[in-house]
Order: structure tokens, then sequence, then C-alpha cells
């Protein structure tokens, strides 16, 4: 499922982005060009962050972002990028972060689905150090690819 | 043990949260269920333990006791975690 949503066009590797908005705003363009979200879906990510606190941070480098599917999902989506220069988002336990994911739910099963495969890659021991590391979009497909096909 | 994970929104950390405690419940053979909650949901339902980030932990109000968790793909601290709330039941 994971593969299905994470294609080559949603990875971006090394990407500059001076704090945890641009951060967002960098994920959040993958989706929006693919024509998988509303412009004001990334808003709506970065509102969240504003309102509840840098929680998307949910593990050590690592940002979870998104919204709800009423602030403009247009399809299920994923979208990847790896920082060339770590960002702080606030979170005292989990900051810089890395590796940040952006993804927008209108089916509920198969984003159970989705979610699930992403929480079995995340806890692969130094997955986000390696991913974090990775110098394409190939390279970091065939790692999830190698790690899904494990279990 | 009836364990409610909670987040802002009900489908991001809360979602992962579920699935790695669902996971060390079955790996341990710990019986019950692990539901997904958002804040604004969890008024009224029974639970146990609530689990959750300690930013959103933090703004929980509810009988049950919450416990934070700081790093979700953390298998161990999850486990560490899970195996004592189960033993304090």
């Amino acid at each position: 499922m994971i593969l299905d949503l994470l294609q080559k066009e949603n990875i971006a590797v090394d990407v500059k982005a001076a704090d945890w908005k641009e951060v967002v705003d960098e994920t959040g363009k993958l989706l929006l060009e693919a024509d998988q979200i509303e412009a004001r879906y990334i808003e709506a990510m970065k509102q969240s962050i504003i309102d509840n606190g840098p929680y998307v941070v949910i593990g050590k480098g690592i940002a979870l972002l998104h919204a709800r599917p009423e602030d403009g999902v247009k399809e299920n989506c994923l979208s990847l990028i790896t920082l060339a220069e770590p960002v702080e988002f606030g979170n005292e336990n989990n900051d810089p972060v890395q590796i940040a994911f952006a993804f927008g739910t209108v089916d509920n099963e198969k984003h159970v689905k989705t979610i699930s495969e992403l929480s079995v890659v995340l806890m692969e021991e130094s997955a986000v150090d390696r991913i974090a590391e990775m110098g394409s979009a190939e390279e970091i497909l065939s790692y999830i690819e190698d790690i899904l096909a494990q279990q | 043990m009836r364990v409610l994970a909670v987040c802002g929104m009900g489908l991001g950390s809360s979602l992962v949260l579920k699935m790695n405690i669902e996971k060390i419940m079955e790996q341990e053979g710990i019986p019950g269920s692990v539901e997904v909650k958002d804040l604004s949901s969890i008024m009224g339902e029974q639970a146990d333990y609530i689990f959750a980030s300690e930013e959103i932990g933090a703004k929980i109000e509810h009988p049950a006791e919450v416990i934070s968790v700081k790093n979700m793909t953390d298998k161990n601290e999850i486990k560490e975690k899970v195996l004592a709330a189960y033993k304090k039941l």
C-alpha cells in the first residue's frame, strides 16, 4: 500500500528548509503538484502544529505531517522529503527533524494499512538515519521495499 | 487491558502508536484492545490507560491514567510502558 502511494515524484531528497514551516511547505508541495491535495491543506498542516505543538515529531528525527480529510484532501496520498540540514520543530525529545512524511487521507481503511506499513518501516533499527543519508528516491523506495518484504 | 491512543486528530501519530502498542500486546500475550481517539472525543470513553505524546498528554483530562510516549518509533520504550501498565492492573 505504501509503495502504491509513495511514487518517485512524491519523494525529494536533500531539501533545503530554513524552519519547520518550510519543511511543511516542501513536503506539502509534492502532494499539491501531484494534484492530491488543495493548497489549503498545507496551511492546515501548519495550523495543526501551531495549535497542538510539535507532536508530529513522533520519533527521533522524523515528522509525520498531516491534517484532517476535510481540510482539502483529494485522494489518499503520501510524500517524503529528506532534509539537507536538520530542522528544529521545538520537540524536546525528538528534534531535530531529518526526514518528513506528509499524508492525506480520504479512505480510512486504506489509510490504516498505509500507516501500519509506515510504522513497520520506522520501527526498523536506524531507519530514519539511513533514509536521511540516501541520495535518491529509488534508493529509499528500494530500502522500504526490502523492509516490508521481510515482514 | 483497554487502551486509548490519542493525538490531535486521530489519524496520524495516534495510529502509529496504536499499531505499535497492538504489536507489543500481541507479542507479550496481553489481552485487550487499542482504540484511536482525537482530543475532542475521549470524554466518556472507558479505558484503563491513555497513551499519547507528551504534548498531547499534557492536555488530556480523563479519569484513566495518561502514559506519555517520547518516541513512538522506539520499540523498547513502548514495550516497557505497556508491560508496566499491564502489571499495575
